[in-house]
């Protein structure tokens, strides 16, 4: 290969399958018993410094990602798949074959560990019904005082506007905090019971409102990995949680993404 | 390697620049009056305030409240716009 090109990898598995395109024609490179899926891309826009640009540009991102999915995914349904990082790229296919040879013993061991399991996402939220002081404060009451007494604080005055102000606040961020220990409470006992289900599990961190375009609170990012034949009663014991202001929503099964992501170097 | 101009990643016309840059600023605002609130409710929860300087403090944050809100309604920003994800420790607002 030369200077101009370098080698996308999508994933490793044990043997080869079809594959729709990625983010160009996806062939792959074989090495130590291994596969890995790859694409041929221009290093003009994959190379070290484009790519510190593109990755801030989340069009190119979700474009990027969506066709590194697409393939994991089909590599997934087929035969048991390590996802590796998105925008994993060498310099050419016999690094890529190095790779597989180095990290044979890992790559093994991490896809015996999902041969015969799926990824699950669940994902907890709570409604901010259960949050009165945000909205609360600011409105009506907190800001009645009109402007002339409030002047002269601490005057004598029966009508004690700033302790009547700080007593509400205290009142509104007392029960928000409340609210909030009781619902990471719950989450962590959400977590331990999926977690009872499933073969290895982990905690991703909450997004962001505005990546999830929720507005509720998300009190819980879980992925498990489940054996195929406990599914059901893995879907069954997460849709069992919700209620009572929480929702709960379970997505996959996915490629074990969060069981198998190694560090490519 | 790449012989291509850097695109241009951000609509940059004024009116947003203009804009974001208040939403940044009321939100640093908003944070570190949100702080000494809570600060306030602290020590007045420990009892080493005064009745006077309760009440001196208080309506000094009621203003700034009610200033922030004027703020707000004057460059059309809702009350969430200024929250800040605190990772850890929740959300200021």
């Amino acid at each position: 290969m030369t200077g101009d090109a370098g080698t996308y990898v999508y994933a490793v598995a044990r043997s080869a399958v079809e594959c729709p395109d990625g983010v160009g024609s996806v062939r792959t490179v074989a090495g130590a018993g291994l596969v890995a899926y790859v694409s041929t891309v221009p290093l003009a826009e994959f190379g070290e410094e484009p790519l510190r640009r593109s990755l801030e540009d989340l069009d190119w991102l979700s474009v990027t990602a969506r066709a590194h999915h697409r393939v994991v995914e089909t590599v997934a349904a087929a035969t048991p798949t390590a996802p590796v990082r998105l925008v994993t790229v060498y310099a050419d296919d016999q690094q890529v074959r190095d790779l597989l040879e180095r990290r044979r013993d890992d790559f093994l061991d991490v896809l015996s560990h999902v041969t015969g399991r799926r990824e699950w996402g669940v994902k907890v939220y709570a409604g901010h019904s259960s949050e009165p002081s945000a909205t609360a404060r600011g409105g009506g009451d907190a800001r009645k005082p009109e402007g002339g007494d409030a002047h002269k604080p601490g005057n004598g005055d029966a009508r004690k506007p700033g302790t009547a102000y700080l007593e509400r606040r205290r009142a509104g961020l007392r029960g928000r905090e409340q609210v909030r220990r009781q619902l990471l409470a719950r989450a962590d006992h959400m977590h331990a019971a999926l977690s009872a289900l499933s073969v290895a599990s982990c905690r991703h961190r909450a997004q962001d409102p505005h990546l999830s375009g929720r507005t509720e609170m998300m009190v819980l990012n879980g992925a498990y990995l489940v054996d195929e034949g406990r599914d059901e009663e893995f879907a069954a014991a997460a849709g069992g949680l919700g209620g009572d202001g929480v929702e709960v929503r379970l997505t996959g099964p996915w490629a074990p993404y969060s069981f198998t992501v190694m560090e490519a170097r | 390697m790449s012989t291509e101009a850097p695109r241009l990643r951000i609509a940059a016309d004024s009116e947003t620049v203009e804009r974001d840059l208040t939403r940044l600023v009321l939100t640093l605002v908003e944070l570190i009056r949100q702080l000494v609130e809570r600060q306030c409710v602290r020590r007045m929860e420990q009892g080493d305030l005064s009745d006077e300087q309760i009440e001196a403090l208080g309506v000094s944050l009621m203003r700034l409240d009610e200033a922030m809100s004027d703020l707000r309604d004057r460059f059309g920003l809702a009350p969430e716009d200024l929250n800040l994800d605190l990772g850890p420790l929740g959300t200021l607002l």
